[in-house]
């Protein structure tokens, strides 16, 4: 990886807006991207996602705002700041008549990768599991095989800065999650990563999320503070042996860590937001004691991001 | 690692890439060698040295005669007129030109000295059946030399009985310069007079005898055409039509296979989406550019060369000139039809279109760069579309060193150069502003 002569966010923003005539593709994007983290860029598609990847690349000029990568702006970037980005497309845009080795040459080449580099293109085939292939055309690869020719691609200049624009789009949940277990290795060695996803549960993987919808940045937040905000705080699973009545649930509900109501899954099961779960739980445990139930389980529950991201969509859609 | 040595790395990205994705399709290289040269091959087989044969009905109200006519002139005939035959009814003769199972109908006209000696031409009337106006003027000027051959035979046979007949007249002049010599023996001494005047008369018969000689010593060939012509063009003997042709060929095919790749090349990558990211990356558009040049250059003068050698070792084709200076003209022409291909590429927005300008280039070139019209024939004003197309460069450049044997034409050499360097200029703004702004 290139040397950091940057130590502060690897991205900032600053009211950053994109429009495309009367289409505003971006609205006033507020953000910072710590150094060494995986920053999930999460929303459903056309919410601009890509737009915003663009602006951060240098490939798009910005309408209004100011933004900073590597501490640039990256429309005066130098060829020597591009060589700190790598950057991996939507689509699989390189040459399908050429095979797997030939097109990681061609792009370590215009990269300006020095001509010692077999070892390295090598090993980087190696981690993207596509040595065996390296005489295939891309053509004949599967989807996977592409994307992770690609991936390969953009890392073969060894960028400090990875923007990686929807990589496990389109392909198995299986490789998805290979695909995070390399993005895991990449950040090991010291890769900043910028991830745009529409697969919402991804958000579990990255160490900071960025939820977009409708143009806008909602929020940025750790996959658990995303949780929180969504469901007002933690959320606990409670399953006793007897039947919980109408009372425990309207004595749960005065309880002063409880937040909200109190929604039930069965007649002997039901689900608590607390403030805090590391706190609550000995309290609830208690709870149960006073009231003679038999506890058979207490835990901390995680809902999926699907359901995350759905309650915050409709947040906002109320809050608008 | 130095920023020159990391600019040639990224330049030599593209000339490895597309290199490789020439050398991958082998069917490819396949056409672009065998196909101009099996083209060249063609030409030569296809169109013998010679005029076309017309296939000639001759109708005549008395066929038997004629044709005893046509055999006794048959040596004559032979190069104007092949494959003939005779007819008496010439409508019949008219139907079957126009069901084009004849070429030509000549209607002999019925000639009898009468209406000669009473001033009056006769008329060969001359029936073709052709639309092209090339064609048209070929069958007028065989049916003009085919008149002027029967004008010569008639004035020949004419002459040769000229000839016959002052043979009794010789034998009476003869005769007569004996008379007077005996007469002038018999005028009195005193008569000075009289001997001088038959003397005058001896001696003017005695002229007029040596006259008769001489023209029935001459062939009467000689006195019907006392003059013909030797044409020599200072390059030695003239090429056949195939010879001439093939620098146009090469030059042509050269330019079109050179417009064609370098028209596809961009155009594919902005659709592909690459271009986002070499604005991305740190490749600038004249590193891409000169990559591209370079790779494309590389390629097509090896194919120039095999083509070449083919042609020279197979086809016979001279090279008169020096070999250094037909590879300059091949660069240049190779350079320029890049730039021509490039600017294609960069202002097409599909394949199809790009494809579709090549093509216009292509008929544009066959019609304005000299292929098989002389530019001299031009209007003024179209010479400038002319000497704005490579292959009209590339075509004077190698007939001149090929056929002449003559260094490049300087100023020619300039002129495509100048294109060439022209539209690399503009062919760098154009992608660079298609890297920076695509989107933007």
């Amino acid at each position: 990886m290139k040397n950091n002569d940057f130590a502060g966010n690897v991205v900032e923003t600053q009211d950053l807006t994109k429009t495309f005539g009367e289409d505003v593709a971006v609205q006033s994007l507020n953000m910072q991207v710590p150094r060494g983290t995986i920053f999930g860029f999460v929303g459903p598609s056309g919410c601009g996602k890509t737009t915003t990847v663009r602006l951060l690349t240098g490939f798009y000029k910005p309408t209004s705002g100011s933004l900073s990568v590597l501490g640039k702006n990256p429309t005066s970037f130098l060829k020597s700041d591009r060589e700190k980005i790598g950057y991996l497309i939507q689509q699989f845009v390189l040459y399908p008549q050429l095979t797997v080795w030939e097109n990681l040459n061609f792009a370590a080449s215009f990269y300006g990768v020095g001509v010692f580099r077999r070892r390295h293109l090598n090993k980087l085939l190696d981690f993207v599991e596509l040595a065996g292939d390296k005489h295939k055309l891309a053509r004949d690869l599967s989807g996977g095989m592409k994307r992770r020719l690609s991936l390969a691609a953009t890392l073969v200049h060894k960028p400090e800065l990875l923007f990686l624009d929807e990589p496990t789009a389109g392909i198995d949940p299986i490789l998805r999650r290979k695909f995070w277990d390399y993005f895991k290795e990449l950040q090991a060695e010291g890769h900043s990563l910028f991830i745009t996803t529409q697969y919402v549960g991804e958000a579990a993987f990255c160490d900071l999320v960025g939820v977009m919808y409708g143009g806008r940045l909602l929020m940025i937040e750790t996959p658990d503070g995303l949780r929180r905000k969504a469901y007002g705080g933690d959320l606990i699973g409670i399953r006793t042996n007897e039947e919980l009545r109408h009372e425990h649930r309207q004595q749960l509900e005065n309880l002063p860590f409880v937040r909200g109501k109190v929604k039930i899954v069965s007649d002997q099961e039901i689900e608590v937001i607390v403030e805090d779960a590391s706190t609550a739980v000995s309290l609830l445990l208690e709870w149960c004691q006073t009231q003679q139930l038999t506890v058979a389980m207490l835990e901390k529950k995680s809902p999926s991001f699907d359901d995350v991201f759905i309650r915050l969509i409709e947040m906002e859609i109320k809050n608008d | 690692m130095t920023r020159f040595f990391k600019y040639l790395i990224r330049i030599s990205s593209f000339l490895g890439k597309e290199l490789t994705e020439i050398f991958r399709q082998p069917k490819l290289i396949l056409t672009l060698v065998l196909g101009p040269f099996l083209i060249m091959l063609l030409f030569g087989v296809a169109y013998p040295d010679q005029g076309r044969t017309l296939k000639t009905t001759f109708v005549a109200t008395d066929p038997v005669s004629f044709q005893k006519e046509m055999d006794a002139f048959a040596q004559s005939y032979n190069s104007i007129i092949f494959d003939y035959s005779i007819a008496g009814d010439k409508e019949k003769a008219l139907v079957n030109l126009a069901l084009n199972q004849t070429d030509l109908v000549i209607v002999v006209p019925d000639v009898s000295f009468e209406s000669i000696e009473n001033n009056q031409q006769a008329e060969f009337l001359v029936y073709h059946n052709e639309v092209d106006p090339f064609q048209v003027g070929y069958i007028q000027s065989i049916a003009r030399i085919y008149v002027d051959e029967v004008n010569r035979q008639v004035l020949k046979s004419a002459t040769a009985q000229g000839q016959i007949d002052s043979g009794a007249l010789q034998n009476d002049l003869k005769t007569a310069i004996i008379k007077t010599q005996t007469l002038r023996q018999s005028i009195p001494a005193g008569d000075v007079k009289t001997a001088a005047q038959a003397a005058d008369l001896e001696k003017d018969l005695t002229g007029l005898d040596q006259k008769l000689t001489t023209f029935r010593s001459l062939t009467p060939g000689v006195l019907v055409s006392p003059f013909t012509a030797k044409v020599f063009g200072l390059f030695g003997d003239p090429f056949t039509v195939t010879i001439f042709f093939v620098p146009a060929v090469l030059a042509l095919l050269l330019q079109h296979v050179s417009i064609t790749f370098a028209s596809l090349s961009i155009v594919r990558e902005s659709h592909s989406g690459i271009m986002e990211l070499f604005k991305v990356a740190p490749i600038t558009a004249f590193e891409a550019l000169v990559g591209k040049y370079l790779s494309y250059l590389f390629f097509e003068i090896i194919l120039a060369g095999i083509i070449t050698a083919l042609a020279v070792w197979v086809l016979k084709i001279p090279i008169l000139g020096n070999l250094l200076d037909y590879a300059l003209a091949v660069f240049a022409l190779l350079f320029t039809s890049l730039g021509v291909g490039f600017l294609i590429s960069l202002i097409s927005e599909t394949d199809t279109q790009a494809v579709q300008y090549s093509m216009l280039l292509l008929l544009a070139s066959i019609f304005f760069s000299g292929f098989f019209m002389d530019l001299r024939l031009m209007r003024e004003p179209v010479t400038v579309l002319a000497w704005s197309l490579p292959a009209t460069y590339g075509i004077r450049m190698l007939q001149d060193i090929m056929l002449r044997g003559s260094p490049v034409p300087v100023f020619v050499f300039l002129g495509i150069m100048a294109i060439g360097i022209m539209l690399f200029l503009v062919d760098w703004v154009l992608l660079r502003k298609r890297m920076e702004s695509q989107y933007s």
